[in-house]
Formats: C-alpha cells, sequence, structure tokens
C-alpha cells in the first residue's frame, strides 16, 4: 500500500467510526439551502439576479460545506496531538507533502459526494437548473476548493498548537471569509469597499467558479482569472502548510 | 561501501534558542557508532539529551551542527529513507483511541508497507503475544493506561523494520508483560534487528543492554557493555546494614562519610560509598559497631551507582 494511500485508509477508518459525521456531512449543504435559500427566496426575492435565490445560493452552499470540511480536517491536527499519534506518524516512511495530501483527500472524496447529492437534489427538490455542461469545472472546483481551504487551515492548527486558540481563529475566519464574499448575496449593489475586500477574498473567487459552473451566471474570463487565483492561493498555502508542518518534525 | 554501524553519530549538537532566555545546549558534540544486532541503552539523568537525540535519529529533529545516519541513510538529508528503516515508541502514550486494538495494529502495518495478505496473520500473533487477544475489538480510548502503552509498544512487533527506537517503553506495563517483552526484545536483536532504547529504569539496562551509553549534559559521561562500566566504579561499594533498632545520629554519620547515594528505611541502611586508602572494611565494621546487626551485605557498585556518581553534577 503507497504512503499516500495509507494515509486515506486511517482517515477513513476514523471517519467511519462515526457515521453520523459522515451523514451531516453529505447532507447539511442541502439542508441549508432549504431552509435558509427558499427561506430567502420567499421573503426578499432576487429580481435583479434574474434567478432564484436558492439557485444563486447553490454554489454558496457548496462553497460553504467545502470550507467547513476544511476546517474540520485541519481540526484533527488537535485530535492527533491529543492521541499522541502526531509525532508517531511523522517517523512514518511518509514524507510530509503525503502526510498533508492524504489526510484531505479521503475528505475531498466526501466532498464530492456531498456535491452531488446537493446538486442533484436541488434540481429534483427545488427546480434548479442545472447546466450538465458545467459538471467537471464543479468537481474541479469542489476538489481544489476543498484542499486550498485545508491547506490553509492547516497552516493555523499546525502553527497554533493550542484547540481553544483554533477554534477562536475559525470562529473569526468563518465570519471574515464567509460574509465579506459573494456566498449569501451579489457584489454589484455593496458599497465600494465591502465589494473591493469581498473580491479579494478566496471564498469568492471559489463560489464564483462553483456559481459558473452550475447555473452558467458570470463572465467567463473573469471565472478564468479567479480560477487561476484560487489556483495560486492553494499552492501557496500548501507550501507555507509544508514548511510549517516540517518545522514540527 | 556500506559501514557495519547500524547508528552512526558525528560530533552532534543541538542548541534549542530561546526567546529573551539563554540558549540550552541539549547535545554537546556528541560522537558514536551502534554495531547492527545490538541493543543499545541510552541512560542519562532528565535533560541529559536522550530524547533529543533519538528525536534526530528518528529525523523528528534536526541537529544544529554535527552528522547522523542510520543503515548510511543520512537523517538530514534522506529523512524519508531514514524513515523506512526504523521504527518509533515514543515517549508519550500514541495511540488511535478512535480505532479498535485490531485496527491500530494494522494501521501501523499499512504505514510501514506490510502487504494485506500478511496483516492479519500479524495481528492475530501479536495480539496474542501481548495478551490483548481479548480486547481486539474493543477501542482504544475504552482500555487503561497501561493497556494503551502495551498497544502502542506491539505495534512495532507488527513491522520488520531493521532498526527500533524505544523510549521508555516499559512505563505502565506490570512486570510479567515487561518481561515477556524484554524477552522478545532480545529475540528481535537476535535476528538482527538493532534496538535502541532509553529508561529511568537501571536494571532493565543492566539486564537486557549489549551497549551502554551514559549521557550527562548532552555529552558522552561513559560507554560500554555493562563490564567496562563497571570498572569505572573500582572500589565503590554498595553497603546495607539492618539493625535490630535504629542507632542514634545514624544519618550524620552517614553524611560524614561522602556516600554517593544513601537510603535509611526502617531499621536498615543502605549506602554506596567510595573506600578511602583503608579500604572498605572499616567503614563496614564502624557502621556494624552501630548497634545490634541483624543482616549485613557488602557489594560491588550496580550500574545505578556508576550511573549517580557519573551525573551527580546534574542532579546536584
Amino acid at each position: 500500500m503507497s504512503a499516500l494511500s495509507a494515509v486515506m485508509y486511517r482517515e477513513g477508518k476514523i471517519r467511519a467510526t462515526n457515521a453520523l459525521f459522515i451523514f451531516w456531512d453529505v447532507v447539511y449543504p442541502l439542508g441549508y439551502l432549504l431552509v435558509f435559500g427558499v427561506g430567502m427566496n420567499e421573503a426578499i426575492g432576487f429580481a435583479r439576479l434574474q434567478t432564484s435565490y436558492h439557485a444563486f445560493f447553490l454554489a454558496g452552499v457548496l462553497g460553504m460545506a467545502g470550507f467547513g470540511i476544511a476546517s474540520n480536517t485541519a481540526w484533527s491536527f488537535f485530535m492527533d496531538r491529543d492521541n499522541g499519534i502526531f509525532f508517531e506518524m511523522l517517523t512514518y516512511p511518509i514524507s510530509r507533502a503525503e502526510y498533508l495530501l492524504g489526510k484531505v483527500l479521503f475528505n475531498v472524496a466526501i466532498g464530492v459526494v456531498q456535491a452531488f447529492v446537493t446538486v442533484v437534489l436541488a434540481r429534483v427538490v427545488l427546480g434548479v437548473a442545472i447546466r450538465p455542461e458545467g459538471f467537471p469545472l464543479l468537481v474541479a472546483a469542489v476538489v481544489i476548493g476543498t484542499a486550498g481551504w485545508f491547506f490553509f487551515y492547516a497552516i493555523f492548527a499546525l502553527a497554533i498548537r493550542r484547540n481553544d486558540a483554533f477554534n477562536t481563529v475559525t470562529s473569526i475566519f468563518y465570519f471574515v471569509f464567509l460574509f465579506a464574499s459573494s456566498m449569501f448575496y451579489p457584489l454589484e449593489p455593496l458599497p465600494a469597499v465591502f465589494r473591493g475586500i469581498a473580491l479579494a477574498n478566496p471564498v469568492t473567487w471559489h463560489v464564483d467558479v462553483m456559481r459558473y459552473a452550475t447555473i452558467g451566471l458570470g463572465h467567463p474570463q473573469t471565472i478564468a482569472l479567479e480560477a487561476a487565483g484560487f489556483v495560486v492561493f492553494t499552492v501557496v498555502s500548501f507550501v507555507v502548510a509544508l514548511s510549517v508542518l516540517r518545522r514540527e518534525g | 561501501m556500506a559501514n557495519s554501524a547500524a547508528i552512526r553519530v558525528r560530533d552532534i549538537t543541538k542548541v534549542y534558542a530561546r526567546r529573551g532566555q539563554p540558549d540550552v545546549r541539549a547535545l554537546d558534540g556528541l560522537s558514536f557508532d551502534v554495531e547492527r544486532g545490538t541493543i543499545f541503552g541510552l541512560l542519562g539523568p532528565n535533560g541529559a539529551g536522550k530524547t533529543t537525540l533519538l528525536r534526530i535519529l528518528s529525523t523528528l529533529a534536526r541537529p544544529t551542527s554535527g552528522a547522523a545516519s542510520v543503515l548510511d541513510q543520512d537523517v538530514v538529508t534522506s529523512p524519508l529513507e531514514v524513515r523506512r528503516r526504523i521504527s518509533v515508541v515514543i515517549q508519550e502514550t500514541a495511540v488511535e483511541l478512535f480505532l479498535s486494538v485490531r485496527d491500530n495494529l494494522g494501521t501501523f502495518a499499512r504505514f510501514h508497507g506490510v502487504s494485506v495478505g500478511d496483516i492479519r496473520a500479524r495481528i492475530d500473533r501479536v495480539l496474542e503475544d501481548f495478551g490483548l487477544a481479548a480486547d481486539a475489538s474493543r477501542k482504544v480510548i475504552d482500555l487503561s493506561g497501561g493497556f494503551k502503552r502495551r498497544v502502542q509498544v506491539a505495534k512495532v512487533f507488527m513491522v520488520d523494520t531493521p532498526v527500533v527506537f524505544l523510549d521508555e517503553f516499559t512505563t505502565g506495563m506490570d512486570p510479567i508483560l515487561k518481561r515477556s517483552v524484554m524477552d522478545k526484545l532480545r529475540g528481535e536483536a537476535s535476528r538482527g534487528r538493532t534496538i535502541v532504547l532509553t529508561t529511568q529504569i537501571l536494571s532493565e539496562v543492566e539486564e537486557l543492554c549489549d551497549d551502554i551509553l551514559i549521557l550527562n549534559h548532552g555529552r558522552q559521561a561513559a560507554r560500554g557493555d555493562l563490564h567496562t562500566l563497571k570498572l569505572l566504579s573500582q572500589g565503590v561499594y554498595d553497603v546495607t546494614v539492618t539493625f535490630d533498632e535504629l542507632p542514634p545520629a545514624i544519618e550524620q554519620e552517614l553524611a560524614a562519610l561522602d556516600p554517593i547515594r544513601v537510603s535509611v528505611t526502617h531499621n536498615t541502611v543502605e549506602v554506596t560509598v567510595k573506600e578511602d586508602h583503608g579500604g572498605i572494611l572499616p567503614v563496614v565494621a564502624a557502621l556494624a559497631a552501630r548497634g545490634r546487626v541483624l543482616r549485613l551485605e557488602v557489594g560491588g557498585a550496580s550500574l545505578e551507582d556508576i550511573f549517580v556518581e557519573l551525573t551527580k553534577g546534574a542532579r546536584s
């Protein structure tokens, strides 16, 4: 068994000890879409979008779900530390890069299943018109998005070392990154400063790509630029996370 | 040409920089070799540098200067190659709490490249050897601290790495299991595996190790097999006297002997002293004259005495 598959196997084994956790990961974006998305659509409406709010919000919940899986996966470093297994694993015949990649790959697979379930049920239950030709881009966005945010979070999980401090950091990140982005609302009507911040936010890049992939909203050139920006963000986060992990041992 | 040493350490220094405080020199120009197939004991007081040395050899830390290799693979330039040749029991308990005992063993073996077909047979054997068969399906989080440590140590018997590092491996083990593990370690060494262990329990080293390195302040304080080390303490004796009643002010009298080690328990006095020019017998006679003696024993120095003598500066 290769080192990468051994890490994935371990992650899978640990996650499989809590089936409810996996079930929740798979269905919660759909629940969010049904409750929050439908509620917003009915209460406020988004005539300027020329689409329903739940269609607009579909990419938002997918982005939020990837963000959540990434932060949970990074949090598992603390569980590894508590179990004492963290340093023992660093003595296993795996490279530090394989350790990081293996840790996120199983959870990326969960993310893909989650996205599939959400998209299918959004089509069936809410009647969202999904573009089938956007599926490959959507899968790529889910994979790279979950991995990118995991590497980003891993930097802090490895550097901070304190579980409670990390929880504070993730709370701040949830607030800043998710609300200052195109996840919940279109950016055009926002004040210039807020819009500028949101445009510089990788969550916006990620969600915009998924929105284009699912319902075709956005300009292809802008989307290509945002996709490239997110890939760079992912690579830089991976390199920094790797360097922080190497400092550990 | 490959050298015969399993481990080669050359002039290793490790300095920990601390913000606003003086640097700590954990290892200071240490050099030694460990021959293949030996059981090598690392001894030293707390803070002597044992764990730092194991962390460097298992690629968890980089030396500040100097070089170290495991089976000819440099720990700094080829860490992955080193890790392919070692298995490690770290000082802290390290187990997958939410996995069963069986899955803990299986997961560890997969990381070390044991084939899936082989894993089941090995798990059954190791479960039996470590008295874990009845708990095989229990999650490790539900086991006692001693059993968790047992699972951790059992893992290294799942794989065939040529070098094994054990940092205080007997912590939490009952005496029967400890003896059984020590027997297994001897067996592994006779099959050519190199075992490097640290411990604070000197009787384990006396019983198990072919080669011993005593560290103090990050430097070699002594090196050799048990007999060689015991020669270092020529003229050092353990004297044990049991009185029917403890003589008054015996503590002051013992202190006047400038002992290496002394303990007074109930009516028994145990003292380790270096003989002076007149030999040990006048000391024994003087002690025996202080009361009615029920039992008297004089012996050569133990490894513990040598350890205490060599590391006295670090402990005072």
